[in-house]
């Protein structure tokens, strides 16, 4: 199902999509774009590259409450936070970024235990993905295109959304999204010529241009186990930096949490909060032994976690090439030519 | 798992503290659940763990040193952290009386292997507080159910002085059965200690347990594991037939959080318990 | 303007002398990054490693932050702007590194920009100099005759306001923070092992990201380098939801400057404002 609306009626859709449940959408901040809970329609801004931080939020927010409960009193007074979700559109988000749902579901939903937090969170929200604007190019932090992710992939959103001059044209991929786009009463019929468009616009995404290398998720992962013990290499590509958390807090596929009891005066909550490899207490233990003191040992780890623990446990490189990391990294360490570099050496 | 939601600790009663050290920093926890269906729910094999949970303190990922073989409780025996990094939980833990009441989340972790262990001469060693499951182990394999399943045990159990022995009175017990060959040793005696001195590697040697269908089973602080892995290679045990329990930090305890992981494996649901062949395949990043 | 084509190969020459010589272990300088406007900080120990390194006017980062990765005893060169000189010179007073382990290479520099606005941000940063306080070889010419701008000017706006207006500042502010830590990570000063945030005896703040957790974090930082800040701007630069963290550290560099006579890293021989007594000190801390 095919459906258009004028980009300048953006909030007209914004406001039909809030009477229906909770809209995550892109909002111009001082800094840039970032996805936000949107309170009034006129703050919805297509105008974007792509956001400063990742949706990921929308599904594994940066805390998560589990429990409350009052210290002192007893345990069975302690009560689970419950998790009455309502529908949530997460608005324009980008195929890199849609790609990394895909990545976290097998993490979190298909492997092992299920995190009934992120599961609820996906299921009850919908996915409107937005094509880049292939008029303009890549940002030079980008390199989705490594990673097999075109600029305009369908794939995973819910309803795939492409600007064609004045308009957005919004198509179906889903049964979950054809039922919502029916339902918006804002929408217009797309024409044939819209689906042509559409189409066509599709099929010129994949060739898309990013910064691009020949990565075979196998070749990789062999090559970060035998450089695993090149000390030199990881001192080397480590050595600017300084252990902050930005590249995992931005990161789509970052998905590493702490688990806190917060206090204040009596009133407690267990919760889950974002955490960061490159933190120096990441895996202090109590004993005090901590097996990665050095920063190289931390980078190590995070390299290896994306580009090749994850390939052996889940079969896929856990990057999507947004270029998040590289584009706020303090330091400017770059992970796609830190990779071009292992792969050399 | 007990709770549907895996993050959500079920209440128990701590109905019993054991002091087991001279230096009381390390005590076993005798745990009762409060409500049945969570003692139903709570199916564990020994080599597993839990996390213990203290509103207002945190979790802390313990192993379950009882066997299944006891019905009615868990145990756990934890030492009391903070020489180096404070233990906010097990500080808290040390710190409640009998009564108290406590969270846990689990059993979490895979287990000793039972069933590869089935039909073998099984040798555990030991070495100060990183005894607790293989004790779990030891007690399940010593049921009267479950002994035949086993060949000959044989327990090679060390401490720095007899005060810091755990399970005394179990030790003892053991000593007096003749289905298990139970070898304690000290570093260093005091003027009460009539039993063996001498550091476990060396009394590994001297044992000398035959590797012919046999699994070694070594847990201990790590300079006991770095001498003692040579006796047993010497002795002509395979990489496959050396077992060891493994320590990260966690905090999930259900391999989501991200924390524990040695290479691609996560300590906490791939292990804690990894043969040394498993561990060879790993890079050495613990 | 400077010219950095000359800088960067001055500093090549000098770094490919001194490693040459042996008089020192390791360059710390600026690498090539992905491209042009991305520079590295980066660690030359090696001949061979000298051709990568660079001079632009997007070198902002402090160096003088990596020093306490060496121990004592590494000599050690670095590339020092103004606001790195003052750095080093302030832990020198701090007795995190010592001077006689140091080449310092100073860098007179003006037209520094900002690599995600373009935005010239000499007023922002380096206390209003161009040229480093201390060093052992210049690797460009001195810089005079440039407008001298006062490090406390973009403070005007905010000393404008009042009480209840800063605190409303500061809660806006600091509830966009993520809690990524990368001010202190940035931070030449921020070395405390661990840091108070991280201790979990007592845990000081939350670790979500809200108030009042934040407002913790920030406030306790802020006081922590009180009349130890450089002025050299790294962690609003770092920040990566653009905190304008410098002003609170602008705001009281000021006022310990006028309390006690003295800015943070200007002289060898000083000791840190917050450490040293003197009778005749302004009693006004106390009011």
């Amino acid at each position: 199902m095919l459906k258009k609306i004028s980009i300048n009626k953006i909030s007209e859709l914004a406001a039909a999509l809030m009477d229906k449940g909770l809209l995550l959408a892109p909002v111009k901040e001082i800094s840039g774009y970032n996805f936000v809970e949107i309170k009034d329609p006129k703050q919805v801004d297509l105008d974007f590259h792509n956001t400063i931080a990742s949706p990921k939020a929308a599904f594994f927010p940066h805390k998560e409450d589990f429990i409350k409960y009052e210290t002192g009193k007893p345990i069975d007074t302690a009560s689970v936070v419950a998790l009455n979700l309502p529908p949530a559109f997460l608005f324009g988000a980008r195929p890199c970024d849609v790609k990394s749902f895909e990545i976290m579901d097998i993490h979190f939903n298909a492997s092992g235990i299920v995190d009934p937090f992120w599961k609820q969170r996906r299921e009850t929200a919908v996915i409107f993905g937005y094509a880049f604007d292939l008029e303009k190019p890549a940002q030079p932090e980008e390199f989705y295109q490594t990673l097999g992710i075109g600029a305009a992939d369908p794939e995973g959103s819910d309803v795939f959304m492409v600007k064609k001059g004045g308009d957005l044209l919004l198509n179906s991929v889903t049964p979950k999204g054809e039922k919502i786009l029916a339902e918006l009463k804002v929408l217009n019929e797309g024409k044939a010529a819209d689906k042509k468009y559409y189409e066509e616009y599709i099929k010129k995404g994949k060739e898309y241009k990013t910064r691009s290398m020949c990565l075979e998720p196998g070749a990789i992962t062999k090559k970060l186990e035998d450089l695993f013990y090149n000390t030199d290499f990881w001192t080397r590509v480590s050595s600017a930096c300084i252990s902050c958390g930005v590249c995992t807090f931005v990161c789509p596929t970052c998905y590493c949490f702490d688990i806190c009891d917060d206090t204040l005066f009596a009133q407690g909550i267990r919760r889950r909060v974002w955490d960061a490899c490159m933190f120096t207490d990441f895996t202090l233990e109590a004993s005090g032994h901590n097996p990665r003191t050095h920063v190289y040992q931390r980078l190590r780890q995070k390299i290896n976690h994306k580009y090749s623990y994850h390939v052996r446990k889940y079969g896929v490189i856990s990057c999507v090439g947004c270029g998040r990391c590289t584009k706020h990294c303090p330091v400017n360490i770059d992970i796609y030519s830190l990779i071009e570099d292992a792969m050399k050496a | 798992m007990i709770n549907k939601n895996p993050y959500i600790p079920v209440p128990v009663e701590i109905t019993k503290i054991i002091d087991e050290v001279d230096t009381h920093d390390i005590k076993t926890f005798r745990l009762v659940f409060l409500n049945k269906d969570d003692e139903a729910n709570f199916k564990y094999l020994p080599g597993q763990f839990a996390e213990l949970s203290i509103y207002g303190k945190g979790e802390s990922p313990i192993g379950i040193a009882s066997s299944p073989t006891e019905p009615g409780y868990v145990e756990f025996t934890v030492m009391r952290m903070g020489a180096v990094v404070p233990g906010t939980v097990t500080s808290a833990l040390h710190d409640l009386d009998e009564g108290a009441k406590i969270g846990i989340r689990g059993p979490l972790g895979n287990s000793w292997p039972i069933e590869f262990l089935e039909k073998k001469n099984i040798v555990v060693v030991g070495g100060g507080f990183a005894f607790t499951t293989l004790r779990s182990l030891i007690n399940y394999m010593l049921h009267k159910d479950n002994r035949k399943r086993f060949g000959d045990i044989t327990v090679i159990y060390g401490a720095r002085n007899p005060g810091l022995l755990l399970y005394k009175d179990e030790l003892a017990a053991w000593e007096k059965r003749d289905d298990i060959n139970s070898i304690i040793t000290v570093d260093k005696g005091d003027e009460a200690w009539q039993g063996r001195e001498g550091f476990v590697p060396a009394v590994c040697k001297e044992v000398a347990p035959s590797p012919k269908n046999s699994v070694a089973l070594i847990c201990g602080p790590p300079v006991m594991i770095k001498f003692t892995l040579p006796v047993f290679f010497e002795l002509g045990f395979s990489k496959e037939n050396i077992l060891t329990s493994l320590e990260m930090r966690m905090k999930c305890g259900i391999g989501k959080c991200g924390r524990c992981n040695v290479g691609y494996k996560y300590v906490c649901s791939d292990g804690p318990v990894f043969s040394l062949g498993e561990l060879d395949e790993l890079p050495r990043d613990f | 303007m400077t010219d950095f084509r000359q800088i960067e190969n001055n500093l090549k020459k000098e770094a490919k002398r001194l490693l040459e010589a042996g008089e020192v272990a390791v360059v710390l300088a600026y690498g090539r990054g992905y491209d042009e406007k991305h520079p590295m900080p980066f660690a030359a120990k090696a001949i061979a490693h000298v051709e990568s390194l660079v001079f632009n006017e997007y070198c902002n980062f402090n160096m003088a932050r990596y020093l306490m990765r060496y121990p004592w005893g590494t000599k050690i060169a670095i590339a020092a702007k103004a606001a790195d000189s003052r750095a080093i010179i302030q832990l020198v007073q701090e007795e995190k590194v010592r001077r006689e382990d140091l080449v310092i290479m100073g860098i007179p520099a003006y037209g520094m920009k900002n690599q995600k606005t373009n935005e010239v941000i000499d007023s922002k940063t380096t206390g209003g100099l161009y040229n480093p306080v201390i060093y052992d070889i210049l690797l460009g010419e001195e810089i005079h005759g440039q407008k001298i701008i006062s490090p406390y000017e973009v403070l005007a706006e905010y000393e404008a306001m009042d009480k209840e207006e800063r605190w409303a500042f500061w809660k806006k502010e600091f509830d966009k923070c993520i809690r990524c830590y990368a001010c202190r990570k940035a931070c030449p000063m921020c070395y405390c092992d661990p840091c108070f945030i991280d201790q979990n005896k007592p845990r000081w703040a939350d670790k979500a990201p809200q108030s009042p957790g934040n407002m913790m974090y920030h406030l306790t930082r802020f006081h922590h380098l009180a009349g130890r800040c450089i002025d050299c701007g790294e962690c609003s630069r770092a920040c990566p939801v653009d905190i304008p963290l410098y002003l609170f550290h602008k705001k009281v560099a000021k006022e310990c400057e006028e309390m006690f006579g003295q800015a943070a890293g200007m002289k060898l021989e000083d000791k840190p404002a917050l450490v040293d007594f003197r009778v005749e000190d302004s009693d006004k801390i106390l009011e």
